[in-house]
């Protein structure tokens, strides 16, 4: 790892967290054009009887739930809708992780994914206040107001944009989490505006840049060309502006784009299965994405409810899940494979059968071209950098000779 | 690769396996059908397995089942006593009917049952061990295992065991599905539906097994239908996603040694929703019965030599997910 380059900042407790998503809410301000939340509606917003319980069946099986530590995460729709129920389900889920000496007790987060709008309200900031050192929360901005407002438009017909509601609450939130980034999402009408939008967040003080590209089959032909150029202005703007050295965007990762060995580079992508989200009813779904409102075609994959406990059987494919047995023979066989991601949901959704064993590619050609900006954008960099080095070498040894022809 | 077709003749045809079949209304498969279905077993190169009902068919039926060489599946109470007596595998839904059964040296017989029952009964599988060619057991709520069901399964295997000991050391070669397969195989023996054999069903479209036909038609266990048809005799087969039905793309059941295991897609399907991932039930009892397998192997031995190619390793757990970090 190179000093003078930021890398993404890794989750709290990564890999060691377990990830519980409470669905307080279906409903939403907003109508995003690339939400795969296709079932959003006003009625199923969780009951705090229907959480206690969920909290309840946690805590008294905590022989099954062996991880580290845990993010207690809350989404909608959009969550801070519910902002009485989240701050109720936080206060029980303190106190009663104190009450029973819980392993979690010390070792927790409340995680928020937010469209921002809402979050410097009264309640809200209280909320904040309260929890401020057990918390992250993400606010999704899109890029510029052209950009944002393509897709991030309010629910109803005029469809106008939500842009001036959010950015006006960004300054607040990177005060109070400095260190915070923001997800960014592409669909095929967002392409031209990728570098402009990057740039955009840079300029609002967000150092980080979770970008990544919907895996829904939603791509033209001639998009990836275009998403490539865009990635190379990108990529120029970045290296030559010397943001490299205190943003980090995840469009580029130096270890993407190389074969993978098929026994070696065998793991599973996703960590559906190992996650649990709750909805409104009180069933257990493997990830949030296996819930029916995020489901275009097929039927929620449901692993149990509140009442009868989590289904073991059901939990069983998820992890001996593999990427070779899920994955065509020429995407085995590709030779740019490393980070190619999948959502496995969407590969439930999109699949043939009722399966998570059919692996969706829809978004194979857009990975190809990240890689060649990729690849690009790390020869171009690591140049700059020799040639800095060289520089530098050279004036440090210009500097001496001038020291000593003074001493001589 | 495909070898068997086996043709449920009528909806109300026995169940020889895990799934049960509740239809008491008869619907038989079209004569035009079952020819159309003979035809495409020939031209596919497939061996035939037909699955009777237990009244007798028409010489219609019977003059186009003779066209082609097959196995013929029956249930005890058929009232075609020639068909019974020339069937290749007998199959009993209850111990009563097995008891008073005329047991012939030459045949095959499936006792489908309730795992209560067969802890009830598994004594009287000792009168008939030495007798019949072969006895497959097949309990058909597998999925109901608790631990206690382990327990008892257990010490139900152990002592078929030692009765199928004793027979070897008489000289006799008992089978017994739970027990002696398992000793006799180098690799996965499964019932592979779907990849090496499939079904048509009366309704004339092919199915991956009859569980798939038989299948209530709005029953769903948690992903939409269970009764879904994989192509029918106009249009050939349709199967989605078919390399789900190897064992290659089976990441539990490929590191696995309990190659006696039936490996029940339907079972599968429903227990875990997805066809190539067994439940754990289904992985303990079969591992329960591997482990006895190797008791008996070793018990035999004993007497003297007894496959001497064959091993079967000690282990050290009854379900292979609970290792799957070791393959």
């Amino acid at each position: 790892m190179n000093m003078n380059i930021k890398n993404s900042n890794s989750s709290w407790q990564s890999g060691m967290a377990k990830n519980i998503t409470f669905i307080v809410t279906k409903d939403c301000q907003l109508a995003c054009k690339y939400c795969y939340l296709v079932g959003k509606n006003e009625k199923e917003r969780m009951s705090w009887e229907v959480a206690k319980q969920a909290i309840d069946y946690i805590l008294d099986n905590e022989q099954d739930f062996r991880e580290e530590s845990v993010v207690w995460d809350f989404i909608g729709g959009e969550p801070f809708l519910e902002i009485d129920l989240i701050d109720k389900i936080c206060d029980y889920l303190k106190s009663e992780m104190f009450r029973r000496d819980h392993h979690w007790f010390n070792s927790y987060r409340f995680s928020f994914s937010t469209n921002g709008i809402n979050y410097d309200t009264e309640k809200v900031q209280n909320f904040i206040k309260k929890n401020r050192d057990h918390l992250s929360i993400g606010i999704t901005i899109d890029g510029t107001e052209v950009k944002h407002d393509i897709n991030r438009v309010y629910k109803g017909n005029d469809e106008r944009g939500s842009y001036k509601d959010v950015v006006r609450n960004i300054p607040l939130w990177l005060q109070q989490f400095p260190n915070a980034g923001t997800k960014v999402t592409i669909a095929s009408p967002d392409i031209p505006y990728i570098k402009e939008s990057v740039l955009h967040l840079y300029s609002l003080g967000i150092k980080e840049v979770n970008i990544n590209c919907v895996f829904e089959d939603v791509w033209e032909d001639g998009d990836d060309k275009k998403f490539e150029d865009q990635l190379m202005q990108l990529a120029d703007a970045i290296i030559d502006g010397d943001y490299f050295r205190d943003h980090a965007c995840s469009f580029f990762m130096e270890h993407i784009g190389k074969p993978m060995d098929p026994k070696r580079d065998n793991q599973n992508w996703c960590g559906a299965g190992r996650m649990l989200s709750i909805d409104a009813a009180g069933n257990f779904y493997p990830c949030t994405r296996f819930a029916q409102y995020s489901l275009r075609d097929k039927k929620a994959w449901m692993i149990g409810n509140i009442n009868k406990g989590i289904d073991k059987n059901k939990l069983r494919p998820f992890f001996t899940l593999d990427r070779c047995t899920q994955s065509k023979q020429e995407c085995i066989d590709c030779e740019v494979a490393s980070g190619c991601a999948w959502c496995q949901g969407e590969n439930y959704d999109a699949a043939e059968s009722s399966t998570v064993y059919q692996r969706a590619t829809a978004i194979c050609k857009m990975h190809k071209a990240r890689v060649r900006a990729n690849n690009y954008y790390w020869n171009k960099l690591y140049r700059k950098l020799e040639l800095e080095g060289i520089a530098k070498e050279e004036a440090e040894k210009q500097m001496k000779q001038s020291s000593n022809n003074i001493n001589c | 690769m495909l070898q068997y077709l086996i043709i449920q003749l009528d909806d109300t045809s026995a169940s020889y396996c895990h799934y049960s079949n509740d239809k008491k209304e008869s619907r038989l498969i079209s004569v035009e059908s079952l020819k159309k279905g003979i035809l495409f077993a020939m031209k596919e190169n497939l061996m035939i397995q037909f699955v009777y009902p237990n009244f007798e068919l028409s010489q219609e039926y019977k003059d186009a089942i003779n066209t082609i060489d097959h196995s013929d599946i029956v249930p005890s109470d058929c009232e075609d006593e020639k068909l019974k007596d020339n069937a290749d595998i007998i199959i009993f839904n209850n111990w009563k009917e097995l008891e008073s059964y005329k047991i012939n040296e030459n045949g095959i017989y499936v006792i489908r049952t309730y795992k209560s029952e067969l802890f009830e009964n598994h004594l009287s599988l000792n009168k008939f061990l030495p007798i019949a060619k072969r006895i497959n057991v097949v309990i058909t709520d597998i999925d109901s295992f608790d631990e206690n069901d382990f327990e008892k399964y257990k010490e139900i295997l152990s002592s078929l065991s030692k009765e199928i000991e004793k027979l070897y050391v008489e000289g006799k070669t008992p089978q017994l599905n739970l027990l002696t397969d398992r000793m006799m195989l180098d690799k996965m023996n499964n019932c592979n539906a779907g990849d090496e054999n499939i079904t048509l069903a009366p309704d004339g479209k092919f199915y991956v097994c009859p569980a798939f036909y038989l299948t209530d038609g709005n029953e769903d266990y948690g992903l939409g239908k269970s009764k879904f048809s994989i192509g029918d005799l106009e249009n050939g087969l349709e199967v989605k996603n078919p390399q789900l039905y190897k064992l290659s793309y089976a990441p539990i059941c490929r590191n696995c040694d309990a190659y006696q295991c039936k490996r029940c897609v339907y079972l599968n399907r429903k227990t875990t929703y997805e066809l190539n991932t067994p439940g754990h039930e289904q992985c303990v009892v079969s591992h329960l019965e591997r482990n006895e397998s190797r008791e008996l192997l070793a018990n035999i031995r004993k007497h003297g030599i007894f496959f001497p190619d064959k091993e079967i390793k000690e282990i050290s757990y009854l379900d292979p997910f609970d290792v799957r970090k070791e393959w």
